[in-house]
């Protein structure tokens, strides 16, 4: 449907969303060319900041240790996403309906919780490394170690490969498969010439995602590289300001072009890639009922291969983290009886501003959840059925955030909720935290919406308008009538994101913007290791309250 | 419902998409209580023409009008929105919503128009019982079967009287058999409630059997417009020709033409017929004749053609034989009589329309 007439309140929905997309992206830009922060008078324009942190080996460190996680990410993901949506699309591989929930679990449970996790559970005291010594005499792993950090990080990003491999594979109809046996090939060949080479557009748009995301790494670098020191981009942007111990703004706001200078060129490159892909839909065949492949004896073998997957993801840091949470103290010599407790949570809740923290999650979850959908649902319709300026416009505006780190995006607008009137006064409600949310999901949640926007064909809201309704009406009256299921589903999964979320959280934290995340990140760097296993509980706990209620609706973990 | 009396008249309808041009200067008239269909190939541009009168599509330049109301001209920069054409568009797929019962669907458009609730149930329940829906009021839409929401979608058209009724292939989505009783059902409707409807089809035999006229169109052109029994007999292109029926196709040289007739002569054979167009000696040229204007003989005569049986099909109402002669295949319907040794096809000289070849 072509519309043709001017309309306010969609000029009004982008106007807005250039504003709040672009504000803080030019304040990072214009203070990395300033020599002090920019609300220092003293300031002028100019290189200093870049000299002085290309003068600095520990950023090259730091580089060069996020391209090798990065790198090493890939290298672990690819190959292990890649074979689980082959199992799990293609084969008869038992338990297939529980394993395809339980490999999205890590994707909605905070990086923060689970490098944590990893820390007391098979850290140098953790509860598995001391079972593992008096097995073995000795605990035969090091998770400090850079290649413990993208190992760790590796596995834990098997989900987004398996995603979009899985997708891919739904979509490529097993016809062209069948075609292959009937000419001749065997399974493997099939696998091998046909279902890889059509799928490969996918793989490389998850590599590229992946090693994008592991550019984006911080909670994981921030607990398990501490220990010795391992720096990455993002956690010496945040260790910037101890190291000097002024607020050195210029210098990290350098860093983040940095950090930018690589991510977006990564984010277009997804978005080309997404296009070209788009050209094997045309091709491909039609998706009907797929056949199974009999694994026979091997799918023991295979399900074992996963289950340690799922073991080493899932069950070690979230069973760490809950025994933590319920002892004094852990340590060699320790009996579990002896220090079991309630002390921890009695801690938390007797703070005020973690109590905050947890009631302003919540919070930020269902009401601002809602509003955030709210919001994306406005950009999306503002976008939907336009040709031409408004939607390439809104097209690359919403690519912007993505390449944004959370970590960089809630320097930003801290920034602006200190300096810009009208919003100092919000700076210490939680209003700053859900408008830096809103901003940083913002592909995410547009995407959903997106998505279910897709499902509607053009001529429902054609037929209305030639029965006489306006654009508006048709809007009210068929457009979101038809996306309903859908604005709820986004709901419940900006719920879980918002939940799990606390590196845009970390430079916001104040008075009365307290969120579990960045409370985490705080606690963490104060010591405070029973109040952080305890509060990683309660934070898991919510994200597994969204995770039942989606299943229960049967809400599509992905879009 | 109220009779139609405005005509709907479309000049010089021109449209692209980007560089590529769908349309190219169409123009058409519609008369009240008349229903033209647009026939066509897919790309002709038939549903584009269509969804350009509805306000749907984004013409470059001409003039729509209904009556003295314009929709759209270009030279006077009108182009008026869609839900203020007041036009009833019944699209390929249904588009009924959802999310809305039968009544809800039907009743929308009144709803819109600021309508009392009473008149609205009553004028909805009217139209549903014209339909044949009465009992299916409260029902959700995937709870009707292809046929019903067809008809849904149709009473959803009408409620309002609209001044005419666009029908985008409203018959395509139902199963062929059903889609021979729903075009006698159709043409009966719009007859009985003297509607005036532009209908697209691909369907040359549907277009002849619902509309009063043809508007054949060829990659955004009208090739050609007529009443049906026009289109079919009497073609003035060798595309109508194809496009209208079921066709033998003879290549070959003219070498005489005498008094509008014409001798077409090819490998071993030679037949008198009727020059469409410009046809003089020397052109090739093909002949073309309809598949039921062929008759089989017995013995030799003039138009006769000599031929071998390759093969016959049962088709059910009747036979369909092949025939040889050279690469030639003629195709005919009828028995081939017993014990004959050759078989001859006789094809009647003012049934062989011959149309010179396009130059290269």
């Amino acid at each position: 449907m072509i519309t043709r007439n001017f309309s306010l309140p969609r000029t009004a929905v982008v106007a807005i969303t250039a504003l709040v997309i672009l504000t803080p992206l030019s304040l990072i830009f214009w203070q990395s060319f300033l020599n002090a922060p920019f609300f220092n008078p003293a300031k002028h324009l100019g290189l200093d900041a870049y000299r002085f942190i290309f003068d600095d080996p520990d950023f090259w460190n730091a580089f060069l240790n996020s391209v090798v996680i990065a790198a090493g990410m890939v290298l672990i993901a690819l190959p292990l996403g890649a074979a689980l949506a082959f199992l799990l699309t293609r084969t008869d591989l038992p338990g297939q309906r529980i394993i395809e929930v339980l490999v999205l679990v890590p994707v909605f449970i905070s990086p923060m919780v689970l490098a944590f996790g990893y820390v007391v559970a098979m850290g140098p005291v953790g509860f598995y490394s001391l079972w593992a010594e008096k097995v073995f005499g000795d605990t035969p792993w090091n998770i400090y170690s850079l290649t413990s950090i993208a190992v760790i990080a590796g596995l834990t990003h098997v989900p987004h490969v398996y995603l979009y491999s899985s997708a891919a594979l739904k979509s490529l109809g097993s016809d062209v498969e069948e075609a292959a046996r009937v000419v001749g090939a065997n399974p493997l060949r099939v696998a091998l010439n046909v279902s890889l080479p059509m799928t490969a557009p996918a793989l490389f748009y998850a590599a590229v995602l992946v090693f994008f995301l592991g550019f984006e790494l911080f909670g994981l670098p921030l607990v398990l590289g501490d220990p010795e020191g391992h720096l990455v981009l993002s956690t010496y942007l945040y260790k910037l300001t101890n190291k000097l111990g002024t607020p050195s703004y210029h210098l990290m706001a350098a860093v983040a072009v940095c950090i930018v200078a690589v991510t977006f060129p990564l984010v277009l490159l997804q978005r080309w890639l997404l296009k070209t892909s788009g050209k094997y839909v045309s091709v491909k065949g039609k998706a009907t009922r797929q056949k199974l492949l009999p694994l026979g004896g091997w799918k023991w073998i295979a399900l074992a291969i996963v289950a340690l997957w799922l073991v080493f993801t899932i069950v070690v840091p979230i069973s760490g983290i809950t025994l933590r949470a319920f002892v004094e103290q852990w340590g060699e010599g320790i009996k579990l009886t002896d220090v079991l407790t309630l002390e921890n949570f009695r801690q938390v809740f007797d703070q005020s501003d973690q109590v905050r923290a947890i009631i302003n999650t919540f919070l930020i979850g269902t009401i601002g959840g809602g509003l955030a959908v709210a919001c994306y649902t406005a950009i999306g319709l503002a976008g939907h059925r336009q040709r031409g300026g408004v939607a390439r416009v809104l097209d690359y505006l919403v690519l912007i955030p993505r390449a944004i780190p959370g970590l960089l995006a809630g320097l930003a607008f801290l920034w602006i909720f200190l300096f810009v009137p009208g919003l100092k006064e919000m700076r210490n409600t939680v209003f700053s935290v859900w408008l830096a949310y809103t901003v940083v999901w913002l592909a995410y949640g547009l995407r959903l919406i997106s998505g279910a926007l897709l499902q509607i064909g053009p001529e429902l809201e054609e037929s209305a308008r030639t029965v006489g309704a306006s654009n508006a009406q048709v809007l009210r009256h068929v457009t979101i009538p038809l996306i309903r299921f859908g604005l709820l589903a986004s709901w419940l999964l900006v719920f879980m994101i918002f939940e799990r979320e606390y590196s845009t959280g970390v430079y916001l934290l104040g008075q009365g913007t307290e969120v579990i995340g960045s409370m985490l990140v705080s606690l963490w760097g104060a010591g405070a290791i029973d109040q952080v296993a305890a509060l990683s509980l309660i934070n898991i706990a919510l994200v597994a309250v969204g995770l039942g209620v989606a299943l229960r609706f049967g809400v599509r973990l992905h879009e | 419902m109220n009779k139609p009396v405005d005509k709907l008249v479309v000049e010089n309808l021109h449209l692209q998409y980007g560089d590529n041009p769908i349309l190219k200067g169409v123009s058409m008239t519609l008369n009240p209580g008349e229903v033209v269909a647009l026939l066509g190939a897919s790309g002709s541009g038939k549903t584009t023409l269509l969804r350009s009168v509805a306000g749907l599509e984004q013409p470059s330049r001409g003039k729509i009008t209904i009556g003295d109301t314009v929709l759209y001209d270009s030279e006077a920069g009108v182009d008026m929105p869609v839900e203020k054409r007041n036009l009833g568009l019944v699209f390929q797929s249904y588009a009924l919503w959802p999310h809305r019962s039968v009544f809800d669907n039907v009743a929308y458009g009144l709803r819109l128009r600021g309508i009392s609730a009473s008149d609205i149930d009553q004028r909805v329940n009217q139209a549903l019982t014209n339909l044949g829906l009465g009992a299916l009021a409260k029902r959700l839409p995937h709870q009707l079967s292809g046929g019903q929401q067809q008809r849904v979608a149709i009473a959803r058209a009408l409620v309002y009287n609209p001044p005419v009724v666009l029908m985008d292939e409203p018959l395509s989505n139902l199963d062929a058999k059903l889609r021979e009783e729903a075009r006698a059902w159709l043409r009966e409707l719009i007859v009985r409630l003297g509607l005036s409807a532009l209908v697209v089809t691909h369907d040359q035999t549907e277009a002849m059997a619902m509309s009063d006229k043809i508007l054949l169109l060829n990659f955004g052109k009208i090739e050609q417009q007529g009443t049906p029994e026009d289109m079919y007999n009497r073609p003035l292109s060798r595309f109508t020709a194809e496009f209208m029926g079921s066709n033998n196709y003879l290549p070959g040289k003219v070498t005489q033409v005498v008094d509008g007739r014409s001798l077409l002569e090819g490998d071993g054979w030679k037949l008198w017929g009727s020059a469409r167009g410009e046809v003089k000696p020397g052109d090739t040229a093909t002949g073309v004749i309809r598949l039921e204007r062929t008759r089989i003989a017995d013995s030799a005569g003039d138009n006769r053609l000599r031929t071998e049986v390759v093969t016959g099909m049962f088709l059910g109402d009747r036979k369909e034989q092949l025939f040889k002669l050279g690469a030639l295949r003629i195709r005919c319907y009828g028995d081939i009589p017993s014990g004959a040794g050759e078989t001859f096809i006789e094809i009647p000289p003012d049934d062989l329309w011959i149309f010179a070849n396009d130059a290269g």
